[in-house]
């Protein structure tokens, strides 16, 4: 398993990628999902993001990649108070953030690679400049041969793996993956989950929202636990898994 | 970095063309098309009858407003003569005044035998003399002194500048002429409410693309180009074909001639520059529809996602 990279020493931290503070979020007429969130990711981060089906993951992810706004508190990217940002900025920061979407999201009418290089076509980028990069990119998540398939023709994996190709083709500064490895077997899971670390260890933050007990305790990384709408940080489940203080996941 | 499937496979052959990014299919299909050409076709016929009745107008009065007709009655054929010869004689030196032309008796009754019949007018029936010429614009602005000297010289005759008779068919024709203008104005106003509605459709209906669009980094500028860029094709087409159809049906009803079928009916002819107009419904659709487009897009974006 690949080590975690060490965190730089204190007074030399990374600089903030997410950093939400007293966020609530309340959907209309409905509970309020998170009550008082806080929570701070910096470069280079490998975060767990856990908790039980409902606890409000995929919405704190959404509030991440700016699908929804905090009912109240402060959420900032990449130092920048959301809040604070006229809409036309959102795209900017939208950028620098892969997202690898539980229901994978593609676009039925596009083939896989259409679909990758989707970012780059948003960003204004002309086909010859990024069409190798894509293709290199379907090589490394092994779906070379599957290049002009569209997603109804693709397996759940295969799926899984082109969002995922998708959300790092851009080469985002954070990546946030909700339940990465629910639609697929354990081996391609497994596989997808190695990707995210290869990126991380490339030095892309990275948040990865799961119920896979067996995946967290198998590779060592902090836990974000949301619970009753509010975000408590663990150690990595391996080294307490037998302590009082493990976290329910 | 390895593979996922750790083998190497040799990339197929994906086209260097960019797919669209909004799905072909849908409200801004093959109906939109149809509807859109309809439209163009409505459009085109209206501004073809504008630019018609404009020319046909032009040549009507063109034709009375350069001459001049002066009629002789008289209560004995006799004075109708002298009047005649006065008159013909008046009109003969008066500069601006030209080709002057007396119509004689017997032309007189040949323009009248259709309704008296032949050789029905006895000698001493008095026939209205008609003397006509044509007269510069410039005399054509002030006939007061030919009227006077007229009048003076043969006391049966009036002068008679067509002005009524011109006023009168310029006032219809400009009438028809605002109407015309009207319903391609109204043609156009219906397209983009077409447009706008179609437009609202596909957002509704392409709204996931859309969000995933926007969560991967998209401006609104960019979605709204999409979807303009598409509407641009959409009028294109369907403009082309409405005005393409237009312009046949024009030319066939052109090709009826009113006068030679012996109606009052002024030839609508329909002539080469005429197409150059209905290039201009398929390009003012194009326009309509790709900015109503854009311009509902980036409003519903700013509105609703």
């Amino acid at each position: 398993m690949t080590p975690y990279p060490t965190p730089p020493m204190a007074g030399a931290q990374p600089p903030k990628i997410v950093d939400l503070q007293n966020v609530q979020l309340t959907y209309d007429g409905d509970a309020q999902v998170l009550r008082n969130a806080n929570m701070v990711m910096r470069e280079g981060d490998f975060r767990f993001l856990t908790g039980a089906s409902g606890a409000g993951k995929t919405s704190l992810l959404k509030l991440i990649y700016l699908a929804h706004q905090a009912t109240s508190g402060r959420v900032a990217l990449f130092g920048q108070d959301i809040g604070a940002l006229p809409p036309d900025h959102l795209p900017t920061l939208r950028r620098r953030i892969g997202v690898v979407f539980q229901e994978f999201r593609l676009l039925d009418h596009l083939t896989a690679f259409e679909n990758v290089a989707l970012p780059m076509r948003v960003m204004g980028h002309k086909e010859g400049a990024y069409r190798n990069d894509v293709i290199d990119l379907l090589k490394w998540v092994g779906l070379s041969h599957r290049i002009d398939a569209r997603p109804p023709a693709l397996s759940g994996g295969e799926k899984q793996r082109v969002a995922l190709a998708r959300a790092i083709v851009s080469k985002p500064d954070l990546i946030l993956a909700d339940e990465p490895t629910g639609n697929v077997d354990p081996e391609m899971g497994a596989k997808i989950m190695q990707l995210l670390i290869e990126l991380n260890k490339l030095g892309t933050a990275v948040i990865v929202a799961t119920h896979d007990l067996g995946l967290v305790r198998a590779l060592k990384q902090k836990i974000l636990r949301l619970k009753e709408g509010e975000v408590t940080l663990h150690q990595p489940l391996a080294d307490i898994v037998d302590s009082a203080e493990r976290p329910p996941l | 970095m390895t593979t996922m499937d750790g083998a190497a496979h040799a990339p197929t052959h994906t086209p260097l063309r960019p797919a669209p990014l909004l799905p072909e299919a849908g409200a801004a299909g093959t109906p939109l098309t149809v509807v859109i050409a309809v439209l163009a076709f409505m459009a085109s016929v209206a501004l073809a009858g504008y630019f018609m009745v404009s020319r046909a107008v032009d040549n009507w009065t063109g034709d009375l407003s350069g001459s001049v007709t002066v009629q002789i009655k008289a209560s004995t054929a006799p004075e109708i003569d002298q009047d005649m010869a006065m008159a013909v004689q008046i009109l003969s030196t008066t500069p601006g005044i030209a080709d002057v032309t007396a119509l004689d008796r017997t032309d007189a009754e040949a323009l009248l035998e259709p309704w008296l019949g032949k050789d029905n007018l006895g000698p001493d029936i008095p026939i209205p003399g008609l003397i006509t010429a044509s007269v510069t614009p410039e005399l054509r602005q002030d006939l007061t002194a030919l009227r006077d000297r007229l009048a003076e010289a043969a006391p049966g005759a009036s002068l008679d500048d067509h002005s009524l008779w011109n006023d009168r068919l310029v006032g219809a024709a400009r009438q028809g002429q605002a109407v015309a203008f009207v319903v391609f104005i109204m043609v156009l106003g219906a397209s983009g409410a077409v447009i706008i509605f179609a437009t609202r459709a596909g957002l509704a209906a392409n709204r996931d693309i859309v969000e995933v669009m926007h969560l991967v980094g998209a401006t609104d500028r960019f979605i709204a180009d999409q979807v303009q860029r598409r509407y641009l094709s959409l009028g294109l087409r369907g403009g082309g074909i409405g005005a393409v159809c237009a312009a046949i049906t024009l030319f066939i009803v052109a090709s009826f001639d009113g006068e030679s079928q012996g109606l009052f009916l002024p030839n609508l002819s329909a002539d080469p520059t005429m197409l150059v107009w209905l290039l201009v419904v398929p390009a003012l659709l194009c326009a309509v529809a790709s900015l109503t487009a854009r311009f509902t897009v980036l409003r519903a974006l700013k509105e609703n996602m």
